[in-house]
């Protein structure tokens, strides 16, 4: 589904060259559900910004669903965020402007969808996330839980075949992360692929396989999701 | 490029005071350039009026004679007249009391019916000779000019109507609506004895240049009579190249002629290019002064247009990202700001196309206005559209710019 070989992204500014990720290799199967740990500034946001086509890298090759990426146009890769990507930000990032329902439809109407199949998608996204009542409300009047459930709901309703998730549960109490993290299991059961940025272990833990990132580089810490637990603990610390 | 009105129009109540103060800002606009366009162009159409005259090459002179023998001047006018002609590189003179953008002259009503107790219309009357219409370069239609020998000479005060007279073609078909007007006759001077029209020109302007004479422009009567007075007028046409130079020699030669005589420096002798360039020099002020608000509204509008997108474009910076992030193209982006500013502007003309006409219907009532012509509010339309699109343009094309990576910096 998605896989990058000697990936390399190089920040230039006038002073400094920074190496956001080098020599970076990973390879996520379809129906995986991975999470991507790595201590703070590592490159994890990086990696999921090149992989959801919002950034162009340096170096190496990246082939999502068998297609390599680098050659794609900006009008392409818009239409394959549209179509194969749901993104779900640490910041929510849902459209103060516009209430429940019209952020949810945001995505559906760039793909060019009629009216009806259009809302019969948005209310079965809101009905996931339990907040089809709250359609006509604007993402102000919301908790921040609620404010990442619509997210996850507009990540949803154009049924993406890869969602990329940057610390979806950072900005959450605990209690709102779970009901995050369940609602991103159901959704990895019913098929989708999963990569998920996260600082929480706990969560991590829950995944199918963990990537740790130090340094822009992947450092594989195997299978088990305990020992990696650990171990993302005390790189962390 | 897939832009969609209903989430635009429900973004944009969530920024009311911003839509609000562009849309009324078109409004207005609309609403002062219509009308203040419609004014230029009355003013512009009311310059252009031709005189029927041959301008070029006209010179005229505006004359007072002082001391003994001013009041019986026949024999000082036929000294001028004399004198004018025989200069080299004059073709013709004439002596007349008043000429078309002079500003007064004689007006009177012209009636068919002696007893009648209202005129046909009024009209203005030209006290020439028989050089008038070559001198002023008039084109007769229809019948013949005046001989010397019917040439009278009479006091103003007690002017008799003179047996023969030349009208104007629009004169002529407005009291003779059948067109046969030569050789007909004619009451214009109360219902003293009648005048037989023996000759039709072309064209032939009254002298008033304002709105005075507005209902009858074109309607004039020359008379074979001179005037006898201490005012005149003479028209001189020169030969071609030869004007500048007998703008010098005509009053040093008059001088010579007779030296009991007022010449004023500004009105004495001038080309009738400075008489036309005097006699509309408000209406031209005016149509510049209407054409420099115009361009200022114009100018502000726009740039409120300009700074209120780039402002908007600053402002939603991440969730322009973030709609990139989520599959829109550039061009996707270009149409939000472009269909953004249009939904505005067509608010914007829809109460200013109100305004427009409100404003006019205020100025028909209050000053001398006509009705506002809509193909100025529809091109005034088009135009603010046509301004608003260009003015979001720089600010729209910025925020296609912006990288779908925006919506991944922390905030
Ligand atoms: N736009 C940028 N310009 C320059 N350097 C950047 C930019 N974005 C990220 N970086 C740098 O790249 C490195 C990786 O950043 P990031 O991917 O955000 O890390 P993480 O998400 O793991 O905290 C950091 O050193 C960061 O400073
Ligand atoms: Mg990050």
């Amino acid at each position: 589904m998605l896989k990058m070989t000697h990936l390399s992204k190089v920040y230039r500014t006038e002073v400094v060259e920074t190496y956001a990720l080098r020599d970076f290799n990973i390879d996520v199967k379809e129906g995986e559900f991975v999470a991507v740990t790595g201590p703070s500034g590592s490159g994890k946001t990086t990696f999921l910004t090149i992989a959801g086509l919002l950034e162009t890298f340096t170096g190496g090759t990246y082939h999502l669903d068998g297609i390599e990426v680098s050659r794609l146009d900006d009008n392409a890769r818009s239409k394959i965020r549209n179509e194969k990507i749901g993104f779900i930000f640490q910041a929510f990032n849902l459209i103060p402007d516009l209430n429940v329902y019209d952020n949810v439809e945001v995505p559906l109407r760039y793909r060019g969808m009629k009216g009806p199949e259009r809302k019969q998608r948005i209310m079965d996204a809101l009905e996931r996330v339990g907040l089809a009542s709250r359609a006509k409300h604007y993402p102000a009047e919301l908790s921040g839980g609620q404010q990442q459930r619509v997210a996850i709901a507009r990540a949803l309703a154009g049924s993406p075949r890869l969602l990329l998730a940057d610390e979806p549960t950072g900005n959450l109490d605990t209690q709102m992360a779970r009901g995050v993290m369940e609602l991103l299991e159901e959704i990895h059961r019913e098929g989708a692929t999963i990569v998920m940025v996260t600082h929480d272990p706990e969560l991590a833990a829950r995944a199918q396989r963990n990537v740790h990132i130090i340094d822009g580089q992947v450092v594989d810490l195997g299978e088990d999701p305990r020992f990696h637990a650990h171990a993302a603990r005390a790189v962390d610390a | 490029m897939n832009v969609q009105i209903q989430p635009i129009l429900a973004a944009l109540k969530r920024h009311k005071a911003g839509t609000l103060l562009i849309a009324m800002q078109i409004a207005l606009t609309l609403a002062i350039v219509c009308n203040a366009t419609f004014i230029i162009r009355e003013r512009l159409a009311r310059v252009a009026r031709p005189t029927g005259m041959v301008e070029t090459h006209l010179l005229t002179v505006q004359n007072r004679f002082v001391g003994t023998g001013a009041t019986s001047s026949e024999p000082l006018v036929k000294a001028d007249l004399a004198t004018l002609r025989q200069i080299p590189g004059v073709v013709d003179a004439t002596a007349i009391n008043s000429y078309p953008l002079r500003g007064g002259g004689w007006s009177m009503g012209v009636q068919t019916d002696p007893d009648a107790r209202k005129a046909i219309t009024a009209a203005t009357l030209y006290f020439a000779d028989d050089h008038a219409v070559a001198t002023m370069g008039l084109k007769l239609i229809a019948g013949r000019n005046f001989r010397a020998d019917e040439i009278s000479w009479q006091d103003a005060q007690k002017v008799e109507a003179p047996g023969e007279i030349i009208v104007s073609k629009a004169l002529a078909d407005k009291v003779f609506p059948d067109g046969h007007a030569l050789g007909r006759t004619v009451y214009i001077m109360g219902n003293a004895r009648p005048s037989t029209i023996i000759g039709v020109v072309e064209r032939l302007q009254t002298p008033w240049s304002g709105t005075f004479a507005d209902n009858f422009m074109e309607h004039s009567v020359l008379l074979p009579i001179q005037l006898t007075g201490a005012f005149g007028s003479y028209l001189v046409r020169t030969e071609p190249g030869r004007l500048d130079a007998l703008l010098k020699t005509v009053p040093a030669q008059l001088m010579k002629t007779n030296r009991m005589r007022v010449l004023r420096d500004d009105t004495g002798v001038r080309s009738f290019a400075e008489v036309r360039e005097a006699a509309y020099k408000t209406d031209r002020g005016m149509a510049l002064l209407m054409t420099v608000v115009c361009v200022v509204l114009l100018a502000i509008t726009a740039a409120g247009i300009v700074g209120l997108t780039s402002f908007w474009v600053g402002q939603r910076r991440r969730q322009i990202g973030v709609r990139r992030a989520l599959g829109a193209t550039r061009s996707d982006i270009l149409g939000y700001f472009l269909t953004e500013n249009l939904l505005i502007g067509l608010a914007g003309v829809v109460v200013g196309t109100a305004m427009a006409v409100g404003l006019n219907l205020w100025m028909v009532t209050h000053f001398e206005m006509h009705r506002l012509s809509m193909v100025y509010v529809a091109v005034g339309v088009v135009a603010l559209l046509l301004i608003g699109q260009g003015a979001v343009l720089a600010p729209a094309l910025r925020a296609s710019r912006v990288s779908p990576v925006e919506a991944t910096r922390s905030v």
